[in-house]
Parts: structure tokens; sequence; C-alpha cells
């Protein structure tokens, strides 16, 4: 029984409710850092513990949180786990930290987190809450590391930061800057759907 | 009015319990993220200095490389590390650290010098606001790179240390290739660059004249 | 450090060079959400603006006059949110008060600014690049005006291509990033006026 709700969380997750082309959430945090794998990865490892560990507190307390303390408490549970991913790159990984910069912050202002919060933890126990939140965070790295690939093989003629193009490769710059974030985005959202109308007729429209 | 002190209170202490929480780890890693930090400069000096680690060294090996090839002193205000041979006898080098305005944010570099300072060894820019593509690639190698041997002789008056030009037009040893697109930051990194040299070299060789590094 | 820029050319690079949200896509949820028609994307710009302004220069103070002294720097980020929080409720309560009309427009808006990544992007910016008070207002402010010049741009973009002819799949937010990204190009433009760094 649990073992086939997991899978269903995590289709869900990953794919049928993924949150940024699906919902387009929580872009805005992540784009930014799109131009190196290396970074994409752990910011998308930081967004899974955050979402994680936040829809299982909020949660957890779901029963005793007066009402109008809601988002307060919402925002003050995430930003302490935020601060916790932040010391923990600054003592782990430092030379990550430093490349994030200011964007590790900016993973509190992530819709992504708020949203699961406000939209599935605060009416379900804290294991599907869990989970929920590491579906949603999962199906949001991949997007990302999806996209920081094709940033970075482009822009950099690397992976990882290993030099894989060949040598007469010329980089394209335009691929580390900011218009290629969108481009990008725009290409995976365009495939993905693509994709979907090839199985199903669906019914959204403009969201 | 208990609903509204019950929500006060439950704010307060939820804020408490979390904030402590943080407080601890901040405190219990407080430690080690000063350490990274030591450890990150010292890398930075053996790189500019040109003293080569083992590939795949870790953490330890380059304190220990640092603390048996490197010699701290002071500069005026500003740090000094000396270079030492293999063998810890003669000097390779002195580095010191310089900073100055980029176009976003502060630009932070470590600066290596041969023992008679009259050419670079290598240069490294760590810490800056760039933007991506642009004013961001000063980290490049090939930016860095082109500083290498270059002479420190003091400029004429009114002249300064090195001149960025657009690529493919510099020739001779004080003209360097710009970034194409990021003049502002290669502007400000020409001119902070060239005040910070004039402020470090003379007072690198009159300490050397007084034996003292 | 002194930050060297001049608080007026922060301001225009803000604006066009470094636009917020074309260039570090900051508050990109709401820009996506509310770009379908133009009266919406105004308004919700001028709310951002108006708040990124003022949690600019709030924040600047509790960051240098509270977190500094007291050794607390690490807390910034919740201290800058709670910042932001509590004065977007402010403004809510204030509008709600004294011009019901207008809260009927902004009120929709307001709990969505609270959670724009790109006001709590301004203020960790402001502390990373060193301004002082002077170029940190003038920083919330550009960026604020930056991100309306931004979200009213797509929004005539969008009203435009209402009756264009797109691929289905494209619809929504496909088109509207594939347009933001020739906006962001074309931004980059920009720096003939103002040189880019």
């Amino acid at each position: 029984m649990a073992k086939i709700r997991t899978r269903t969380f995590f289709r869900k997750g990953v794919w049928e409710e993924n949150p940024v082309f699906r919902q387009i959430l929580g872009i805005c945090s992540a784009l930014a850092v799109t131009n190196l794998m290396t970074n994409t990865l752990i910011m998308g490892l930081g967004l899974i513990f955050v979402t994680a560990m936040s829809s299982a507190t909020v949660s957890a307390l779901r029963k005793i949180t007066p009402e109008r303390t809601r988002m307060m408490v919402q925002v003050l549970i995430i930003a302490s786990y935020v601060m916790m991913v932040d010391i923990f790159l600054k003592a782990y990984l430092p030379d990550i930290s430093e490349a994030l910069g200011p964007y590790v912050g900016l993973i509190i202002t992530n819709c992504i987190i708020m949203g699961r919060c406000e939209g599935f933890a605060r009416n379900n126990p804290v294991w599907p809450a869990f989970l929920d939140g590491v579906a949603s965070g999962v199906g949001y790295a991949l997007v990302l590391l999806v996209i920081a690939t094709v940033r970075e093989l482009l822009g950099f003629g690397t992976l990882f930061g290993m030099h894989v193009m060949p040598s007469g490769w010329v980089p394209w710059t335009i691929m580390i800057m900011a218009p290629a974030g969108f481009f990008m985005l725009a290409l995976f959202i365009w495939v993905a759907y693509e994709l979907e109308y090839k199985k199903t007729q669906p019914s959204h429209g403009d969201k | 009015m208990k609903g509204r002190l019950f929500s006060t209170l439950y704010m307060f202490l939820l804020s408490l319990v979390f904030t402590s929480v943080v407080s601890g780890l901040n405190v219990i890693h407080q430690d080690r993220i000063r350490l990274n930090e030591e450890r990150k400069r010292q890398a930075l000096v053996l790189h500019v200095l040109n003293i080569t680690l083992e590939p795949h060294a870790t953490d330890q090996d380059v304190s220990r490389t640092f603390s048996r090839r490197v010699r701290a002193a002071t500069l005026g205000d500003r740090p000094l590390y000396v270079g030492l041979d293999a063998d810890a006898s003669t000097v390779v080098g002195y580095a010191f650290p310089v900073s100055g305005p980029g176009f976003w944010g502060p630009i932070e570099a470590m600066v290596a010098v041969d023992p008679q300072g009259q050419r670079i060894l290598g240069i490294a820019f760590y810490r800056h606001s760039e933007t991506p593509g642009l004013g961001g690639r000063i980290t490049e190698n090939w930016f860095q790179r082109q500083f290498q041997g270059r002479p420190l002789d003091m400029p004429a008056a009114g002249m300064r240390f090195f001149y960025f030009k657009p690529p493919g037009t510099a020739s001779g040893p004080s003209e360097l290739d710009a970034i194409t697109g990021a003049t502002e930051t290669t502007k400000r990194l020409e001119k902070f660059l060239d005040e910070e040299l004039k402020k470090t070299i003379p007072l690198l060789l009159e300490q050397k004249k007084l034996q003292r590094v | 450090m002194e930050n060297p820029l001049s608080a007026p050319l922060i301001f225009f690079a803000s604006i066009f060079t470094n636009n917020i949200l074309l260039a570090n896509f900051l508050g990109m949820c709401s820009f996506l959400a509310i770009s379908r028609e133009i009266p919406s994307a105004v308004g919700l710009g001028l709310a951002v603006t108006f708040v990124m302004t003022c949690t600019t220069a709030l924040n600047y103070l509790v960051y240098h006059y509270l977190l500094v002294p007291f050794q607390l720097v690490h807390f910034r980020f919740i201290a800058f949110i709670v910042v932001i929080a509590a004065f977007v409720q402010l403004v809510e309560m204030v509008i709600d008060r004294y011009s019901p009309r207008l809260y009927v427009v902004l009120g929709v808006f307001l709990p969505l600014i609270t959670v724009n990544c790109a006001i709590l992007g301004v203020c960790l910016f402001m502390v990373i690049r060193q301004y002082n008070f002077v170029q940190s207002v003038a920083y919330g402010f550009g960026g604020g005006l930056g991100w309306l010049l931004a979200i009213v741009a797509l929004a005539g973009i969008r009203e435009k291509l209402k009756k264009a002819p797109i691929p289905k799949a494209l619809e929504g937010p496909g088109i509207s990033l594939i347009v933001a990204g020739l906006m962001a190009l074309s931004f980059m433009a920009f720096s003939g006026m103002i040189s880019m760094g």
C-alpha cells in the first residue's frame, strides 16, 4: 500500500503536476543558477530538503497552529530551514556557497514551498506531506538540471566543469547569459506539452 | 481575546525554538566555516605563487604545503605571504591581496610577484559581483594568465602599470586584452589595480631593502 | 569599502541593463501569472515598486543598525522577509482604511508581493554589493520600476498575441517565456547607453 502511494507522489511531483512546467512556480530563484550544472544540482538538493522538511513541519503543527498566524508560521519555518541549508553549504561546500551567493536565500520566496505547505501539508499527516515535498522538489530539480545541462554544454563546453566539447569549440556566450535561461525553459515547456498532447487530448487552457 | 493571546504566545515560542536551533547550528559550524575561509585563502596564495600541489590534493595537503612553503608577514596594513622553495630557504615570490571597486561591487584579488618585485607571477580574482558572461569573466583562466610575467617597473608620471585594450589589439608588455562588452569592469579594474600596485610595490621593495621580508 | 557607483547610475542600470527580472529572473511567478492584461500588470507593478523602495530602506536600517552590531548577520534572511511581510500587512491595513476603492484594485496583489522574490532579492543584493543608504534606495526604486516596465511590456505583447496563431503546446507560459527572453536580449542592448560590467 505505502509503496504504491510513494510512487504516486513521485509520478505526480515529477510529471503530472511538476511544479515548474505545470504550475509555473518557483522558477524565480532557480533560473539564475542554471548556467552551471554543479550549482544547479546543489540548489536542487537544497530545495528538496527545504520543501520536504517545511511540509513535514507545517503538517506536524497543523492541529495547533492558529489560523491567523498560519502564513507567518510558514514563513518562519521555511526561512529557518533555508538558513540551515545556508550554514551547511558554508561549512561543507564553501565554493558552491560562494557561487550561489544570494540565491540560496531566495529559496525562501520560492513559491513551490509555500504552495506545497498551503495546498497539501496543511491538511495532511506528516509522512505524506514529507513525501509530497520531496517529490515536488525532485520534479523541480530535474527540470533545472536538464536546462543547466544544455546551457553549460553550449555556454562553457563543459559538463559538471569537465571539458567534453572538442578543442575547436567556440562557447556560445549567450547561453550563460539571462536570455538563454528564458528560451531554454520555454523550449522545455514546449517539448513537455507536445509529448503530453501526443498522449492525450488535455483540457487545460491558458494558465 | 484568549485566541489572540495564544496566537502571540505560540508565534513567540515557535520563533524561539527555530532561532535557537539555527543559532545552535551556526555556533557548531562557526569554526569550520572560518577554517574553510582560511583554506580557501591558502589555496589561493599557493596558486598565485605557482606552488603546485599534487593532483587531488586534500584540504590537509593544502594546509601542510602552505605551512611548509609560505611564511606570513605584513606589508603596511595588509598581509603579505612570502613563498619559499621546496627546502624552505630561498624566497620564490611574494603574494598579497588587493581589492577595489568593480562595476557592481567590490572585486578582490590575490597578486603574486617575483622575489625582486619586478614581475608578476600570477593573479587570481576571487570575489566579485560582476555580470555573468561579461565582467564575470575576469575569473576565467585566459584573462588571469595574461598577467603572468608582466614587468612591474614603475610607470612614468601619469602612466599606468597596465592598460586593457580591445581583444587582439594589445601589444607591448603593459597592454592586455580586455573583455568584450565589459568596458566598465575592465576600466575600473585597470584603475584600482594600478592604484594598489603603486601602493604595494614600493612598500615591498623598501621592506626588502631593510631585510624585513 | 564604499561602492563607487553613483546612485543615479545604479537607478538607471537597475531599470535597463540589469533589470531585476530580465537579468536575474527574479519575480517570475507573478510576472507570468499577472501579465494577461495591462491594467492589472500596471497595478501590481506599481505596488511592487512602492513596497520595494520602502523595504530596501527599512532593511538597510535593520541590517546595518541591528544585525551587524549584534552579530546576527546569518539571520538576515528571516529578518528581511519579516520586515517585508510586516510592511505589506501595514500597507494593506492603511489602504483598506483610507481607500476602499484602491483596496479592491490592489488587494488581490498584496499577499502576492510578500512572496515576490524580486523584493527579497533586491534586499539581499544590496547587502552583497555593499551599497550605502542612498544607493540602496536608488536600487530598490529602480529595481521596482524596471520590474514594472518589464511586466507592462509583457502584458502589452500578450494582449497582441491573443489573436496570433501560436502552437498549442506553447500557449500561455511557453510563449510568455520566449517573449521575456527576447525582451531580455533587447534590454541587453541598452548597455550601449549605460555601459555594462
